[in-house]
């Protein structure tokens, strides 16, 4: 069995990387920790004993699921970078 | 002042949702030293030896006594490309052929054997061992990916002519539905394994498990085209830069 010590490791930078992805401001930060993110989801099935679910989990989501997410970052146009003031989000 | 207040409104539930789920995920999952199998569970696991020949009671699940599931997920995949290659279609997009350096090209060439290799491995011992055909369908569309990354996507389109792609997609598709007939035509039903006459061989050997092998490699064949014609899809638009989505999509 495995030790549990490490799987509270796991599960933590599980949720600190799905709030890195999902509060990232950029883009491409966010991409890079949902990559991060199943990753270790694909080390936790392992370890949970489902080994189909880990290698689709790892190939999907390292694989091609974050290149078709940098190619459609590439794609789109950026919006120039945000100053000091937010009034833009203050407004809404 | 007040934005930052706003957001650590947001920020606070989103956190204790987290953990909470996160908590009874570890609770559910990892406490319990000693699975309760329920009844279908248990089913599978003492009979899928004999019932279907298959060592990965996932594979035989997938591919036997859910194999009709495993039709519609390929048929979700193949609407889903047929959409995204009429979007993208068109000869006004220009195709790159610079790629990267000298020794990122020789040492890609090197490696591209090992990941054919790995994934046809994954597709022939679906039924023996981890892994199956999406999965190693997947590893098969990586290798688009990295020609369209190293090579550019000219020398992707030489190599793998995306018409043949189509074809091989629709012809595993169409292999996976005439496989399925046979099992009709044999009394036991639509993708019936082993009651349709298949023979199912000694589990644990290269060839068991009657029709599962045979579905694994149509399901590879078919996820690896379809995701390749995607990703080679959505890069030819990328290499165009006048092209791109209308500026109004980024005014909301």
């Amino acid at each position: 069995m495995m030790s549990l010590p490490f799987l509270i490791f796991l599960h933590l930078f599980l949720v600190l990387a799905a709030l890195a992805a999902s509060e990232a401001r950029d883009m491409l930060s966010a991409v890079i920790a949902l990559s991060v993110f199943g990753i270790l989801l694909a080390i936790v099935f392992a370890l949970l004993q489902a080994p189909d679910v880990a290698l689709t989990q790892a190939v999907v989501n390292s694989g091609l699921v974050t290149s078709l997410f940098l190619v459609a970052y590439s794609q789109t146009r950026k919006r120039p970078p945000r100053g000091p003031s937010r009034k833009d989000e203050d407004s809404l | 002042m007040t934005f930052t207040s706003s957001r650590l409104i947001h920020r606070i539930p989103a956190l204790l949702l987290s953990l909470g789920i996160g908590f009874f995920l570890w609770r559910g999952l990892v406490l319990p030293s000693f699975p309760h199998l329920g009844s279908t569970a248990a089913h599978y696991v003492t009979h899928t030896a004999s019932e279907t020949g298959a060592s990965n009671v996932v594979a035989a699940i997938l591919f036997d006594y859910r194999a009709f599931d495993s039709l519609g997920e390929a048929t979700v995949i193949y609407t889903t490309v047929c959409g995204v290659a009429l979007l993208f279609a068109g000869r006004r997009y220009r195709s790159s052929r610079r790629g990267l350096s000298f020794v990122v090209k020789r040492g890609m060439a090197l490696m591209v054997p090992f990941i054919l290799l790995y994934a046809s491995t994954i597709v022939l011992m679906g039924h023996l061992t981890p892994g199956g055909g999406f999965q190693g369908g997947v590893i098969l569309a990586t290798i688009t990916v990295l020609f369209c990354i190293v090579y550019g996507s000219r020398f992707e389109a030489a190599q793998i002519n995306p018409n043949k792609k189509e074809m091989a997609e629709s012809f595993a598709g169409l292999f996976f539905v005439g496989l399925g007939l046979v099992g009709l035509l044999g009394g036991a039903g639509f993708l019936a394994n082993l009651r349709a006459g298949f023979p199912g061989g000694t589990p644990g050997e290269l060839l068991s498990a009657g029709t599962i092998p045979f579905l694994n490699i149509a399901v590879g064949l078919k996820v690896g085209a379809s995701l390749s014609t995607l990703f080679y899809s959505m890069i030819k638009i990328l290499e165009a830069p006048s092209e791109g989505p209308p500026p109004e999509v980024f005014s909301s």
